[in-house]
């Protein structure tokens, strides 16, 4: 699937098929999407430990999942529990950003050697950034992206996926997280049951009410143009609610047994 | 037990409307299987629906304010896992359970 339409066939999927596992494989490859997404001086926070809801007892189950999230959870057969880890940054003394130098993604054109990592980098940057009260935002929003990187990836391998919380202290228990990692969200994935549609693109605000162009009071102008491409390209898809929505989610609630 | 008929209660009420919001036509008038497994569970929790709904909240002492009670909900959910367990096993049993839940969550009780 083309990039485009894989970012358009995204919806938060909330009906699996419960009794369809999903391969390893495709979990794997999950994982080596957000392995590869882009982080802040490479420092890769992202931790993420997956589990097999078969595989879990029913008395953890009951640990780690919330009463918002619980059908969700119970009808994913796979739980990809998401965190950042903080002792990243205090543990890495700079290393990370200096292996970019190695590899030849950064270099003396922007600024960066070896000396300037250890003299300005790690003291002034660095070392403050770990002990000031921002760090974890910092984290979480690269977090978030090497995570979607994973969630789009589900999406191109003909999966689903719904990103909701969890119970963190039974988690915490559950999967023995170390004291340091941040919980973040968990990636609950599998097959749909749900039309691939899923009822259509989901309600967002105003382009224009989002995104501005070289001052916070300027909207950035949408043009039709684009609009009208990104449509063929399947990445602009028709809106929620379709023809038929509200039956599809009757039919799937009593085939599932859950409430109306 | 039921002092007055079940329909009667604003709970119903507000359970019928909402369904009607959700699904269209008339849910509950379709189905009375629905009422009968609701009146079937409030028999067994000794208590009417408004009183069921009522049960899940407890008002905070120096404002007033409802909350959820997590106590409360552990104690429904055990109960709920009886209800369930009584029609036996698989799908539906657990739409059994899914009428009182579907009850509960169109008057603002999260319960899983």
């Amino acid at each position: 699937m083309e990039y485009s339409e894989v970012v358009g066939i995204r919806r938060s999927i909330r009906f699996f098929d419960p009794d369809r596992p999903v391969e390893r494989e495709k979990v794997q490859k999950i994982l080596e999407a957000m392995r590869l997404g882009s982080c802040a001086m490479n420092a890769h926070w992202l931790r993420a430990v997956v589990v097999f809801r078969d595989e879990m007892s029913p008395e953890s189950f009951e640990k780690v999942k919330l009463p918002v999230a619980g059908v969700i959870m119970e009808l994913a057969p796979v739980h990809i529990y998401c965190y950042g880890d903080l002792s990243v940054v205090a543990k890495d003394h700079g290393a990370r950003p200096k292996q970019l130098i190695d590899v030849g993604a950064l270099g003396p054109s922007h600024g960066w050697t070896y000396r300037f990592i250890d003299e300005f980098v790690w003291p002034q940057v660095l070392e403050p950034l770990y002990k000031n009260s921002t760090y974890p935002a910092a984290m979480a929003f690269d977090n978030g992206g090497c995570a979607t990187q994973g969630l789009l990836m589900a999406y191109n391998l003909g999966l689903g996926a719904c990103w909701t919380a969890f119970n963190t202290e039974g988690a915490k228990e559950v999967l023995g997280i170390p004291d340091d990692w941040l919980p973040h969200y968990l990636l609950n994935v599998g097959y749909p049951l749900e039309s691939r549609a899923a009822g259509g693109q989901r309600p967002r605000p105003p382009f224009e009410e989002l995104y501005f162009e070289g001052r916070a009071d300027n909207p950035f102008r949408r043009d039709r143009a684009v609009v009208e491409e990104l449509e063929r390209e399947k990445m602009i898809q028709a809106p929620a609610p379709l023809p038929g929505r509200r039956e599809e989610m009757r039919q799937l609630a009593r085939k599932l047994g859950l409430p109306e | 037990m039921l002092v007055k008929p079940i329909r009667s209660h604003d709970s119903v009420a507000a359970w019928d409307a909402g369904l009607r919001r959700q699904w269209g036509g008339d849910p509950l008038g379709e189905d009375p299987a629905k009422l009968e497994v609701l009146d079937a569970f409030c028999r067994l929790m000794d208590r009417d629906p408004d009183e069921l709904v009522a049960f899940c909240f407890l008002r905070k002492r120096a404002t007033g304010e409802r909350f959820a009670s997590a106590k409360r909900r552990e104690e429904l959910l055990l109960k709920l896992k009886e209800f369930e367990t009584a029609a036996g096993r698989g799908v539906e049993a657990r739409r059994r359970r899914s009428q009182v839940v579907s009850f509960l969550s169109h008057n603002g009780v999260l319960i899983y």
